[in-house]
């Protein structure tokens, strides 16, 4: 008895913890949380968007029923338990500018039923155009302290590629939702960028000018080192949990196939030997293995390769044209074109997949869906949706079966990276 | 006769003797200061004419020979998702091979350069670009192009010469073409 009930434990056990089974959360088994706006000093338009963002990052975080009225009180007064009685947590925040002329965000949070301040944070930043970056802190914060799964993806650097003319794409550093933005590369034909660190410092992007090359940005230091130079084609698909090692693509011989360089030795490998299109590797399994894009079927598929090994063994069984994948563990991302439709608009839809389970999950219903990447926590999905000669950023919280769209009000995004 | 001719020259010397001691000239110290003050007249002076030399002439006439020839090569377009050269650009690849291949041309590189349409920004269009160039390159050596005067590169969906959203739009995006270097 004591067997079948440890049995039926692990399985209720591995059903959770797979992501690729679409679990819906029950709505109303959510805290509810209310926000009350203390600021008084500070320009209306900010304070507006400020509010926006809270409301919109507590969203993204999925754990909460979130109220959308801003309600209104004096930082210090007491809190009103009656007026929110039906509600579980309060946060009130006042933005204010300090002596030297920076703005501050100052929050406490309650438990409303235990009625216990959770805490009190003032959080400050030297520059008005990042205070976006005010509101990710706070939220990831309350989370942290209500004891909620980490988010630290609110308050990541985004950096993405966008065109801007033909022949022509800058590099921008941005929060996820778009708010911020800051171009860092511009001038030329600059795409794929990679972040090289797990601190978002530095990273590899490729400037096509007579030969593509690769180089490595730091962002504080604003210096750029060439790192490499091929013919026909160079991107840095992926770079190794240590960052010292990086997938390539490469088409020394006009032949794209994809490369294992180590950074510190400098020695390129090269991992696939195909005549077609090999594109878009991913470290797998440790670093051991790796996923990559090839055409070797007459239509673009996932396949793996174990690193010095001959055999090569398919890892998506299902769609005629699945172009572009993100890995995070065992778990593989990719975009796959639904229709084959040369004339007219198609759709593009994204799946998980695990190489350890034969399920397929669809995490899209319509639109053009591509270049998706996995969050650092692996839970959290980063893509491109197109709409036109406009795309915006899609963010997919995996657990909790959501998705968001932050549309980009100039320019179309060539690739991304978080 | 004879004395006369001797006074005569006697009364010449005499005179000769008298103007040198006239036009003896004594500079007394600071006596420039007595010249007359003169001015340089430097307008026109060092004046250089700026302009190509005749070499650069040349070049000029050279690299304009350069955009003539590449404008005159034609495009080969490719179908949705596809980098083999279709039949009815058979015609396009011979007369840009023929182009290539007049003894004006054989002076100058070919940079093949591969495009797509705007389905899909991600690695694989890049590819798709570069494959399409490669087969581009490979037909024109087939035809007699020194490979060693073609190098090819891929500019993805980056490089639009349509942006409408129409079927024909599309298919004008997914195409190859030159542009000839020094």
């Amino acid at each position: 008895m004591k067997r079948v009930l440890l049995l039926l434990l692990s399985w209720a056990w591995l059903i959770a913890s797979d992501l690729t089974l679409e679990i819906v959360k029950e709505v109303g088994a959510k805290p509810a949380v209310v926000i009350e706006d203390a600021t008084l000093s500070v320009d209306g338009r900010i304070d507006r968007k400020l509010f926006k963002l809270l409301v919109g990052d507590l969203e993204v975080s999925a754990h909460f029923n979130v109220d959308h009225t801003k309600n209104l009180a004096n930082f210090s007064d007491a809190v009103d338990y009656l007026k929110y009685k039906e509600k579980d947590f309060l946060i009130r925040y006042r933005l204010y500018y300090d002596d030297l002329g920076k703005l501050n965000l100052e929050a406490n949070a309650y438990n409303i039923k235990s009625g216990i301040k959770l805490f009190n944070k003032n959080y400050r930043i030297s520059d008005n155009d990042r205070f976006a970056f005010l509101a990710h802190h706070l939220i990831y914060d309350f989370n942290k302290a209500v004891g909620y799964d980490d988010v630290s993806f609110l308050k990541s650097f985004v950096i993405f590629s966008k065109y801007t003319a033909p022949k022509r794409a800058d590099i921008v550093i941005s929060d996820y939702t778009l708010t911020y933005q800051k171009t860092v590369v511009h001038g030329g034909l600059n795409l794929f960028p990679k972040w090289a660190d797990k601190q978002h410092r530095t990273f590899y992007y490729t400037q096509i000018k007579d030969k593509p090359t690769l180089y490595l940005v730091d962002i504080y230091k604003g210096t750029r080192q060439k790192i490499l130079s091929s013919e026909g084609m160079l991107v840095c698909s992926d770079v190794s949990q240590d960052g010292t090692k990086l997938l390539l693509t490469m088409a020394p011989n006009m032949q794209p196939d994809i490369y294992l360089y180590d950074r510190f030795t400098r020695n390129l490998q090269r991992i696939t030997r195909y005549p077609g299109i090999d594109v878009n590797g991913n470290f797998v399994e440790n670093g051991q293995k790796v996923v990559f894009v090839s055409d070797r079927l007459g239509y673009p598929t996932i396949f793996a390769k174990r690193i010095g090994s001959r055999a090569v063994q398919r890892v998506v069984y299902h769609g005629r044209n699945n172009s572009a994948c993100s890995t995070f563990g065992d778990y593989v991302v990719y975009s796959s074109r639904e229709t084959d439709n040369a004339f007219g608009r198609n759709t593009f839809n994204l799946y998980l997949v695990s190489t350890t389970s034969d399920y397929i999950r669809r995490l899209t219903a319509n639109g053009v869906n591509i270049f998706p990447r996995f969050a650092p926590d692996g839970e959290t999905i980063l893509y491109i949706k197109e709409y036109g000669r406009q795309s915006g950023l899609g963010l997919i919280r995996l657990k909790y079966n959501k998705s968001y769209l932050y549309p980009l009000s100039i320019g179309k995004i060539q690739s991304i990276d978080w | 006769m004879r004395k006369a001719v001797f006074y005569t020259l006697c009364v010449a010397a005499l005179l000769l003797s008298g103007c040198a001691k006239k036009s003896v000239e004594i500079v007394a110290p600071g006596g420039e200061a007595n010249a007359k003050p003169t001015t340089e007249v430097s307008e026109g002076e060092g004046i250089k004419t700026i302009g190509e030399t005749e070499e650069q002439m040349s070049e000029e006439a050279r690299l304009k020979k350069m955009k003539m020839i590449e404008s005159e090569a034609k495009k080969i377009y490719f179908d949705f998702d596809k980098y083999n050269i279709r039949a009815d650009q058979v015609p396009n690849v011979d007369y840009d091979a023929k182009l290539f291949n007049l003894e004006d041309a054989k002076e100058f590189k070919i940079k093949v350069e591969g495009n797509c349409d705007e389905w899909g920004s991600d690695e694989y269009n890049y590819a798709l670009g570069l494959k399409r160039a490669k087969s581009v390159k490979e037909a024109l050596a087939a035809r007699g192009v020194d490979p060693n005067r073609m190098s090819i590169i891929s500019y993805g969906e980056s490089n639009p010469v349509c942006t409408e959203h129409t079927k024909e739009c599309w298919a004008k995006n997914r195409r190859v073409e030159f542009e000839l270097m020094p």
